[in-house]
Parts: C-alpha cells; sequence; structure tokens
C-alpha cells in the first residue's frame, strides 16, 4: 500500500503580541525551529508599514520561507501587504487605523460588526471585511472595496464595489457620489451608471426583482445595530 | 544641515515627462541660486546625463561612491553653463541587483550635506527601483499626462508614497493641449486633480521645443527660452521655492478656474 500524501497545509508563524518585543529581535531566534518552505505569517495586531513589512517578508526570504498567506488584525497593515501585491486575509476582529483606535488598549472580544477605514482607497488598494464596511473618503479608479454585509462610502465612490461578498442579497452600496466602474451585490454584477449624478444626492445601490438597481439612499444610511 | 531637500520625481507610468522635468527644475532651481544634484536612480533607463549633455563627462557613478572606491566629489560632474548644477549619474544596470533601499539613503544623505536640493529621477513602476529610491525621499512631485491611463499609476503611486510617509506630494501635469481640452477630447485639469487630490505644482504645455532641447542635450530653461513649456518649468522651480505664482489657465475660463478651486478646497476640508 502506497502512501498518499498528505495535503500540506503550510506552516503558520504567529508573530507575539504587538510591541510585547520587537520582532526583529524576535525573530532571529524562530528561524532555527521553523519547518523549511514557505508559510503563513499572522501579524497579529501589529502595525507595520510597508517598509516594515517589506523588512520582515525580506527576513524571512532569507532564511529561504517564502509568505503564502499574510493574515492580520489591524488595517494599517492590510493597506500595506495590498500595497506590496501581498494575498492577505484579515483575521476576525478588526483593530481599525491608528486614526480611529480608541482609547481602549485591548481589541474588543466581540466580532466588529462595522469596520470603518479612513482615507481615500487609491488605485491598487483593496479592502475586504467581514460585517459593514465604512469608508471615510473616496474609493478612486483602481480601487475596490469588499464586505460581506453593507458598502458605505462617505466619499465618491469611482471604483469597484462588492456587498454581500458571501452571498447576502440584502445587502447594499451606499455612496455619497455613486459613479462606480463596477458594483457587485452578492452573485449580481453591474455596471456603473453613465450618466453623472446630480449633486448633493446620496444614492444606494440594492437587489431589486433580481437585479441591481440605483435609487436615492434611503434612511436609515447607516445600519442599525454596531 | 537640515534644510537641504530631497524630492522624489516620479509617475508610474512611463514616458510622461520625469526625466525632462528633473533635467530642467534642476537647472532652473540652479539658476535661482540654489545649489541643486540631480540623483539618477532610473538604473535601467538611464538618459538624465543625456538630456543634460554630460553623458561624455562621466568618470565615476554612484555605484563607485557606495562601493568607497572613489569620494563623492570625483564622481559629481558639474553642469557647464550651471555652476549651481551637479548630475550624480546611476551605476550600471546590474547595479539594480543588490541595491538596497539603504544604500539610496547613504547616497540621499551624503548629497544633502552639500545642496539644497536632491532632485532623484525615479524610474517607472513601483518595483525594486521605485521601493529604493522613495526610500529615500522626504518630498515627492508626481508627474502625469492627461490621460487615463497615466492617471491610474499615478493614483497608484501616490498610495504608495503615503504609506512610506513622503510628504508633501505635489503633482505636476505634463503634455497639456488646451484645445484638446476644451473640446473635451482630453481629461480636463480638474478631472485630474479631482481623482488625485494633490495641491499642483504646475502645467506644462505640449511643447516640441522640449523635443528639440531634448535632442540637443541642452535643457529648455538653461538659455532663457520663451517657449511655453521653459516658462512652465521656471515657475514650478519658483513655487517650490515658495514663491506665490499663480497658475495658468489652459481653458482661459475664469469661471471654471474658479469652480475647480472651490472644489478641491472642499475636497481638502472635508477629507
Ligand atoms: N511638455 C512636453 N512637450 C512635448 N514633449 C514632451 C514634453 N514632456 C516630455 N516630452 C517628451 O516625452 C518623452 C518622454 O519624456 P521623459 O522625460 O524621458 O519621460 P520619463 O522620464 O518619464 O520616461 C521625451 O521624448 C520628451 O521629449
Ligand atoms: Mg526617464
Amino acid at each position: 500500500m502506497t502512501a498518499e500524501p498528505t495535503p500540506q497545509v503550510p506552516f503558520c508563524l504567529r508573530l507575539p503580541a504587538f510591541r510585547s518585543v520587537s520582532w526583529q529581535q524576535w525573530l532571529p531566534a524562530q528561524l532555527p525551529s521553523l519547518p523549511p518552505g514557505d508559510l503563513d505569517l499572522d501579524i497579529g495586531d501589529w502595525s507595520l508599514s510597508c517598509r516594515d513589512l517589506d523588512e520582515l517578508l525580506h527576513a524571512l526570504d532569507q532564511a529561504g520561507h517564502g509568505v503564502q498567506l499574510l493574515i492580520t488584525r489591524c488595517r494599517d497593515t492590510l493597506i500595506s501587504a495590498a500595497a506590496l501585491g501581498l494575498p492577505v486575509r484579515e483575521a476576525s476582529n478588526v483593530i481599525p487605523t491608528s486614526e480611529v483606535r480608541g482609547e481602549q488598549p485591548n481589541p474588543p472580544k466581540t466580532k466588529v460588526d462595522l469596520t470603518v477605514h479612513r482615507g481615500t482607497l487609491r488605485s491598487g488598494d483593496h479592502i475586504e471585511t467581514q460585517g459593514h464596511l465604512l469608508i471615510v473618503g473616496d474609493v478612486n479608479p483602481g480601487g475596490s472595496a469588499s464586505a460581506e454585509g453593507d458598502v458605505y462610502v462617505w466619499g465618491r465612490l469611482r471604483g469597484r464595489a462588492h456587498a454581500g461578498s458571501k452571498g447576502n442579497s440584502n445587502a447594499k452600496i451606499v455612496a455619497l457620489q455613486l459613479r462606480p466602474l463596477q458594483l457587485r451585490i452578492a452573485e449580481l454584477v453591474a455596471r456603473g451608471p453613465e450618466d453623472r449624478p446630480q449633486p448633493g444626492l446620496a444614492e444606494q445601490a440594492c437587489i431589486l426583482d433580481g437585479a441591481i438597481s440605483i435609487e436615492p439612499a434611503s434612511p436609515p444610511f447607516l445600519p442599525q445595530q454596531i | 544641515m537640515t534644510n537641504s531637500r530631497t524630492i522624489l520625481i516620479c509617475s508610474g507610468k512611463g514616458g510622461v515627462g520625469k526625466t525632462t522635468l528633473t533635467a530642467n527644475l534642476g537647472i532652473a532651481l540652479a539658476g535661482q541660486g540654489a545649489r541643486t544634484v540631480v540623483l539618477d536612480a532610473d538604473f535601467g533607463l538611464r538618459n538624465l546625463d543625456l538630456l543634460l549633455g554630460l553623458e561624455n563627462r562621466i568618470v565615476f557613478t554612484a555605484q563607485e561612491v557606495l562601493a568607497e572606491t572613489c569620494r563623492l566629489d570625483q564622481a559629481l560632474v558639474k553642469h557647464k553653463q550651471e555652476p549651481n548644477l551637479a548630475l550624480l549619474p546611476a551605476g550600471n544596470p546590474r547595479m539594480l541587483e543588490w541595491l538596497k533601499p539603504e544604500d539610496m539613503q547613504t547616497i540621499a544623505g551624503m548629497l544633502s550635506e552639500r545642496f539644497d536640493y536632491v532632485l532623484i529621477d525615479c524610474p517607472a513602476g513601483i518595483e525594486d527601483g521605485f521601493k529604493n529610491a522613495v526610500a529615500a525621499a522626504k518630498e515627492a512631485i508626481v508627474i502625469t499626462t492627461p490621460e487615463v491611463s497615466a492617471v491610474r499609476d499615478a493614483d497608484r503611486v501616490i498610495g504608495l508614497l503615503n504609506t512610506h510617509g513622503v510628504s508633501p506630494v505635489q503633482l505636476v501635469l505634463n503634455r497639456v493641449r488646451p484645445k484638446m481640452m476644451a473640446n473635451q477630447e482630453m481629461l480636463a485639469v480638474d478631472d485630474v486633480t479631482d481623482i488625485l487630490a494633490l495641491p499642483l505644482l504646475g502645467l506644462v504645455l505640449e511643447d516640441e521645443q522640449v523635443i528639440v532641447s531634448t535632442n540637443r542635450g541642452e535643457p529648455l530653461t538653461l538659455n532663457g527660452s520663451a517657449s511655453p513649456a521653459a516658462k512652465a518649468y521656471g515657475n514650478i522651480a519658483r513655487r517650490l521655492q515658495g514663491e506665490d505664482i499663480p497658475l495658468m489657465d489652459p481653458a482661459k475660463d475664469g469661471r471654471r478656474g474658479i469652480r475647480a478651486r472651490v472644489r478641491q478646497l472642499m475636497q481638502t476640508k472635508i477629507f
């Protein structure tokens, strides 16, 4: 009897808690005990700039480890990873950007229902969340936002948005100015409207009779239970 | 010296006018009395030396400076007619394989001790060459043409500059054709600033004198040319130095200009 090759689950390297030690000091001690080859990297709640993340990946690369998937709970790190073009997954309880991070030192234990992103999503930026997503800023052409719940853009939506990314067809997309390249709700896809929007009129997209339709946004604009 | 400014000139897309801007801005700043150095960070497609007419005077490059086989002042090439301007040439393309962001920081640090302005001509793209150059810069000028694809790439680059903490980032719009803009055959100035949301440092018209001067190895700003592009480059240099010079309005339509300004104002207020 020949042994079935067991499916390779990549080893997952977890960074210690944010700022408990410096990862630059921590990493070298871990390297010898790592299994050879590629691995997943759980950044936890570390807030890493593009440059930090690049440095970390470089250190791993030097030791012969590629990173297949990055897991993070910090939005800043998520954006850095997206900027470096890394496959990235967001861990369940998201820590918002440093700007919106509140006083509480500990991240809330409950699943976050609304993730707030401050700042414009520029071309090439991508955000993906569980729950609802609120973007305070624009989504530019070439940028994209995706949420299992609703997507709210307090600004101009000119890129792509996907609400109900896990199939929730009641999800909606609301923007102060809805001029997307493409909209998706659950499995449905629609191209953005060609005509210029009326100024000052927030619009929303939702599924009506099996098709995505766009109408003036109706209250309540934001989800009720947060 | 802490007053030195290290400015990255970048675009994302290639061929939009980075090298031309670097050369002309370098000459213009030097002509206005600022000690200026232009650093060629485009190791793959270097041609800053060519545009400045200094190709045949290069002996050493940044590569030898980093390897410490020559001193910095041996590698710096002083401009013939504009003694306030120097060029630090790039090494050969193989340099890209080993050059690290720290190396660029080292070079930029050395230059900032001697010059008021360090202008870095960035390679196109967002790969290693770009990352190396970004590491060395404190400020940036993003240059784009009024084309959808160039604007898209510029937007991507601005996002990366933001994550790297480069600030301020200003915008130059190049190869503007007023007639095409008026006929709406080309993106309008506010279409571009609307998306990129950056302060506009200058508009440069499409100008065949640019091509003529490129081929001669004499930047337009060198001999007091009165061509529109030469004036634009001179104005960009003055605005960089803090002078308040009104922007040219390609449409020459005051109403549109005011609307664009109001819109930009609102943008910066809200976000
Ligand atoms: N304002 C302008 N008007 C006309 N031609 C221009 C202008 N700016 C740049 N060019 C031309 O465009 C080409 C590319 O410019 P270059 O500065 O080499 O771009 P980059 O360094 O971004 O690749 C050159 O041939 C240059 O002469
Ligand atoms: Mg060039």
